[in-house]
């Protein structure tokens, strides 16, 4: 159980004077007892980096790493008390499950017997329910076992964290799913501080207590993962969280009588005052619709942005469907429910309700409204109830 | 049109030929290639076949005019005659006299035992400082950058073109200078640098596959340096270590040319002491046979045992997880 902070963290690569690459730069971070953190971010934007600086294997070059407000920097990996799952998995070849499992306690100064060392690899093995393949070879395993292990490995010290470096990215698809849900039941289960690191942004929206978003080294936002969806400090967030993209247009923002008027490339729609939470000054911005908050014109309620989109793609996906087509202002990608009627070529009304639409200053990129965070329970239900809206028209 | 052409899989046919598409031209091809392998076991296994006989055989039918191919008087002439210039050259004749009462007597006067001991010293030495020090260069070699690097490798690589021979004056000069003419030590240095750079290729190349994420959880698994290099990468790398060993070895109980002119004859290791069963006319093949068989028999068997670990050591195959 630690508070780990991240403070004013800084990692350099190579010469910080002349040629050396800026990996992460002046990051704070701070996570609570017991919280999960997710680093998320594009490859290459400081996020393994961080973690491998909590964890040891990397020195920052600036700035302070707390334990509990103890600064760790010159802490070695082997001393901070720290577990980590690697992406690769990192098992011991040579060594059985029942020896990797065991082997960082038995290397520990904690006076366990064989014996007790023992009895807590099958206590681990029966939880993540690998008891009857501790005497496989690494070599053996399927990659979800793998996986397992890996995590055993990590739990059977109750460290003071754990690091989880991009875990499931070597895992197939349904595979990856049902991991993380493990990954999340176990880290509540110990209740013990974890740090993950993933570029996956639907893995760090489900499995996270507070997202991190990197990029380029420097952290954009730091939040819940509601708050980093609804509420994204900036268009990198906007458009790095969520799936499909968020579709992001150029446009002007004007006074209107009762809140502003945004003009977009062929449409224009007003947003209420009080769909604002803080005045939104005249100027470019750039306007983000999420391809979820769209609804098939009438479905939903009759207010908002309505404009013709000339389908060119429906990708179906079960129950619903990705429609990509041309809309007034460009390109347009829509989730919709009903989709069985329509076919490319075709030519679908879609609205967008005024709180749902988020806006960005054309300049900073800064964010200058959000989506609603009141409305989250009808928001979230959006997408499952599409059958009954059409029960109501 | 149909009925003229009544097989209607023809159009996949176009491109079937009799011996690859037949089932006769499969038995043709198979007995093809059954009867190239044995021309070359043949090619390669002659020579030890050979050795083989010719101890069997006795003097007077190895030197029969043609040759048999295999021995008429099945004689185990050359074997005693090996055991009992052992005997001699041990110094245990009167051993044998007093326990058995049999009185050895040999014309020649070598001992095998001896000549086995100085070479298995030789040869483990050699292995071991090969190991040791190529091993050591290969880790920094693999995992450091530094000025210079390429140019060692290729360096190293280069030193294994060389035939040993090429060396040979300044090697002389060098032994002179240190006056260590006629130990074993001088074999033990000079076979461990001619089979360093092979061994720095070889455990080059397992290093450069060796995961860092590895390492890196051994020290999550708080390790320290010592501990990860024990419990973790040499046990990795064991197969590679056995094969850079294995090659070190036979190079050192093979190499006659060193042994030959850097040691006298009470020194001998195996290959000169060997040579000197061969002695002009008198030469006696069968005990020169006999006396190969019984050297070689040892090192064959230990070969046998860890040769699947030599086989994954030079393919690399050892780091799977």
């Amino acid at each position: 159980m630690t508070h780990l902070t991240v403070d004013g963290v800084t990692k350099i690569f190579g010469d910080p004077d002349k040629d050396g690459v800026v990996a992460v730069d002046d990051l704070d971070i701070d996570v609570e007892d017991g919280e999960f953190l997710v680093l998320l971010g594009p490859s290459g934007c400081g996020k393994t980096t961080t973690l491998r600086m909590i964890g040891g294997l990397e020195t920052p070059t600036s700035g302070e790493i707390r334990f509990d407000d103890v600064v760790v920097n010159d802490i070695k990996a082997r001393n901070r008390d720290v577990a980590m799952v690697f992406q690769d998995f990192a098992l011991y070849p040579h060594m059985t499950v029942r020896e990797n499992l065991g082997f960082g306690l038995k290397r520990e100064d904690n006076g366990m017997s064989t014996a007790d060392v023992n009895e807590r690899v099958e206590e681990v093995a029966t939880m993540l329910e690998i008891e009857q393949l501790l005497n496989n070879k690494p070599a053996q395993l399927s990659g979800g076992q793998k996986q397992r292990v890996a995590l055993g490995r990590a739990i059977i010290r109750e460290p003071r964290l754990f690091l989880f470096d991009e875990p499931l990215a070597n895992l197939d698809a349904k595979l990856r799913k049902t991991m993380r849900t493990e990954i999340d039941e176990l880290q509540s289960e110990v209740g013990i501080t974890s740090a993950y690191v993933t570029h996956n942004q639907e893995e760090a929206m489900t499995i996270a207590d507070k997202i991190a978003v990197l990029n380029d080294g420097a952290l954009q936002q730091l939040g819940r993962p509601e708050e980093v969806f609804n509420e994204p400090a900036n268009l990198f967030v906007a458009q790095f969280v969520g799936s499909p993209d968020m579709n992001i247009y150029d446009g002007v923002v004007e006074e209107a009588a009762d809140g502003v008027r945004v003009e977009l490339d062929g449409v224009s729609f007003e947003l209420p005052s009080d769909a604002l939470d803080s005045e939104v000054p005249p100027g470019g911005v750039n306007v983000g619709f999420r391809p979820q908050d769209f609804y098939q014109t009438g479905k939903r309620r009759a207010d908002g942005l309505t404009f013709d989109v000339d389908i060119r793609v429906i990708e179906p996906v079960g129950t619903k469907a990705i429609v990509h087509g041309d809309g007034p202002m460009g390109d347009v990608t829509a989730e919709i429910g009903e989709f069985h009627g329509l076919s490319a070529g075709d030519t679908l009304s879609l609205s967008i309700a005024p709180e749902h639409v988020y806006l960005f200053d054309a300049e900073t990129e800064a964010l200058r409204k959000g989506r609603r965070i009141e409305n989250r329970a009808s928001v979230q239900s959006q997408s499952q109830s599409s059958e009954s809206d059409g029960v109501e028209i | 049109m149909a009925a003229q052409d009544p097989d209607p899989t023809a159009e996949f046919r176009r491109n079937e030929s009799w011996l690859f598409d037949t089932t006769a031209g499969a038995y043709v091809r198979k007995t093809a290639v059954a009867l190239l392998t044995l021309v070359v076991f043949a090619f390669v296994l002659f020579p030890l076949y050979w050795m083989v006989v010719t101890a069997f055989k006795t003097t007077a039918e190895i030197q029969q005019i043609p040759p048999t191919v295999f021995p008429n008087d099945f004689s185990l002439e050359g074997f005693r005659l090996v055991v009992e210039s052992s005997i001699q050259a041990g110094g245990y004749t009167s051993l044998f006299a007093n326990l058995f009462g049999w009185q050895a007597s040999s014309a020649i006067d070598i001992d095998i035992l001896s000549l086995v001991l100085n070479s298995l010293k030789v040869a483990i030495g050699a292995g071991a400082i090969a190991l040791v020090f190529g091993t050591a260069a290969s880790y920094v070699l693999s995992r450091r950058d530094f000025a210079g690097k390429n140019a060692l490798m290729s360096i190293f690589l280069a030193s294994l073109m060389f035939p040993g021979t090429a060396i040979m004056v300044p090697e002389w000069e060098l032994v002179s200078a240190l006056g260590l003419f006629n130990t074993h030590l001088v074999l033990i240095f000079i076979y461990g640098a001619m089979t360093a750079p092979f061994v720095v290729w070889l455990m080059k190349g397992f290093f450069d596959d060796f995961p860092d994420s590895i390492i890196e959880a051994s020290r999550i698994d708080q390790c320290s340096s010592i501990e990860t290099f024990w419990y973790v990468i040499v046990p990795m790398a064991r197969n590679s270590l056995i094969a850079s060993f294995i090659f070190a070895f036979l190079l050192a109980w093979n190499e006659l040319v060193f042994a030959l002119t850097l040691l006298d004859n009470s020194r001998y290791t195996v290959p000169p002491g060997l040579l000197t069963f061969v002695q002009g006319f008198n030469t006696q093949w069968n005990v020169v046979a006999a006396a190969s068989i019984i050297i070689s028999l040892p090192v064959l068997l230990g070969l046998a045992y860890i040769q699947r670990y030599f086989v994954q050591g030079l393919t690399g195959g050892a780091i799977k997880g």
